[in-house]
């Protein structure tokens, strides 16, 4: 949370405004995300989608390599986010699309009664949620780290008896790059809602009966709580750069929600993935997502939010 | 229904219910519906499905749905003629077009495109055609 000698003055970029502005922002992202990703395929044909991925997500490279240059912490931290995601859609999604359904042959989970409706579960997310076991020994990194400053890991620290033996940390928040730190953040939590939802659809763990049904419950109510815990927070923010940050995690841990009620039959999300299907609904989402996303970069600044430090001593 | 028959009959009883027992058994177990290993993807039988999953399916997974048929083709075109799917396909391409792996999904695929409330064993009849291979009517699909 914000400790800058010079706050921004603004009636309405106040809490809860600016806590709530950047959750349904990065809520609703997520779901463009999957859009995103439908409009590609569309446009550019799946096979020249999965040919060409590869070199597509060296762009969110070339996005981040332009943030971690800059030293405008707004902008820093909407390149880190959007690049992450155009290499999450490149080089996990689309690659492993490529791998699952053009290389290795893989088939599609079926559903239904019969057994006889292609899944959601296509051969892409059957290998992601093979790398659960690389996700984990990732986040060990951020366990371990005594320069974390994410609020998850500090508290995990704290519950290990970690603080002490790490030692105090050797990094000011000017000394962070939050190109990079946004561009981690975003792709790991995207990979760690991803895992949590394919684990619990996997019939091979979980069955199709009572246990699917209650481990997906407990899921909802985890996510519920969990994100609720975090908006709550949240929406005590009155930095925008550094809410959007801490609204990436809330944002998509709360649509694991909506991912677990659609497979339970209980919503759907069709409007994300079949656009053309959704054309006004969709433009409407669209429209309101890159008006929130022009209220932020229009969001009176604080100072170090844009690269312009107050000295204390002046 | 003479006397030696009424006579016999509990001995008869004795001997037929536990055949029956087993029978009934063998019934049940045999109206169990064919399921797949809960993990993995696709179907127990892909030959007994509509054209229309069939196509749902090559969308998601275009490779492995049309192996997997290919080879349950194999299989039976081996029944309909005793021969190997390579040397049918050998002998069928000697005078004209090779018939590879590629063009036999493709056969496959476009019939069952072309017919989608057909059930894919149809397109594997449609392939044997083809290939030259006179499937009998008591083995048709």
């Amino acid at each position: 949370m914000s400790t800058d000698a010079a706050p921004a003055q603004s009636r309405l970029w106040q809490p809860p405004i600016v806590g709530l502005v950047t959750f349904v922002l990065m809520f609703v992202a997520v779901g463009l995300g999957h859009t995103l990703m439908v409009l590609i395929e569309h446009q550019l044909g799946r096979e020249t989608t999965l040919a060409v991925s590869p070199l597509l997500g060296f762009t969110g490279i070339i996005m981040l390599w332009y943030g971690v240059k800059s030293k405008n912490e707004t902008f820093q931290t909407w390149i880190g986010f959007f690049g992450a995601l155009v290499v999450w859609m490149c080089w996990v999604e689309f690659f492993y699309m490529w791998y699952g359904r053009m290389n290795w042959g893989m088939l599609p989970r079926m559903d239904g009664v019969d057994g006889l409706e292609v899944s959601g579960t296509y051969p892409e997310y059957m290998i992601m949620g093979s790398t659960v076991g690389t996700l984990l020994m990732m986040l060990c990194f951020y366990t371990f780290d005594k320069d974390t400053r994410c609020n998850m890991f500090l508290w995990i620290q704290n519950k290990l008896g970690l603080r002490e033996g790490l030692g105090p940390t050797t990094k000011t928040a000017k000394d962070r790059n939050y190109a990079i730190i946004t561009f981690m953040e975003t792709f790991f939590v995207t990979w760690f809602c991803y895992a949590w939802n394919l684990l619990t659809f996997d019939p091979g763990l979980m069955g199709r009966g009572d246990l699917f049904v209650g481990i997906n419950l407990a899921s909802v109510f985890i996510a519920v709580v969990w994100a609720g815990f975090c908006l709550t927070r949240l929406i005590q923010f009155r930095r925008t750069a550094t809410a959007l940050r801490y609204a990436i995690p809330v944002g998509n841990i709360a649509w694991v929600n909506v991912e677990i009620l659609e497979k339970l039959d209980l919503m759907s999300h069709a409007v994300f993935i079949d656009p053309w299907a959704y054309k006004l609904e969709a433009s409407v989402i669209f429209g309101a997502f890159l008006t929130l996303v022009a209220l932020l970069l229009l969001a009176p600044k604080k100072p170090s939010e844009m690269g312009r430090r107050v000295n204390p001593a002046d | 229904m003479d006397g030696s028959r009424t006579v016999n009959a509990p001995h008869h009883t004795r001997r037929a219910l536990p055949a029956l027992v087993l029978l009934l058994a063998a019934g049940g177990a045999s109206a169990e519906k064919l399921t797949m290993p809960d993990g993995m993807g696709g179907v127990p039988d892909i030959g007994a499905i509509p054209c229309s999953v069939f196509s749902a399916m090559m969308e998601r997974g275009p490779l492995g749905t049309r192996h997997s048929l290919i080879t349950w083709s194999a299989g039976y075109l081996k029944a309909a003629s005793g021969k190997t799917l390579q040397h049918l396909a050998d002998a069928a391409g000697a005078g004209g077009a090779p018939w590879t792996y590629q063009k036999l999904g493709d056969e496959l695929e476009a019939w069952c495109t072309a017919n989608p409330t057909a059930m894919t064993a149809d397109a594997a009849a449609s392939v044997a055609a083809k290939l030259g291979v006179a499937v009998p009517v008591a083995a048709a699909p």
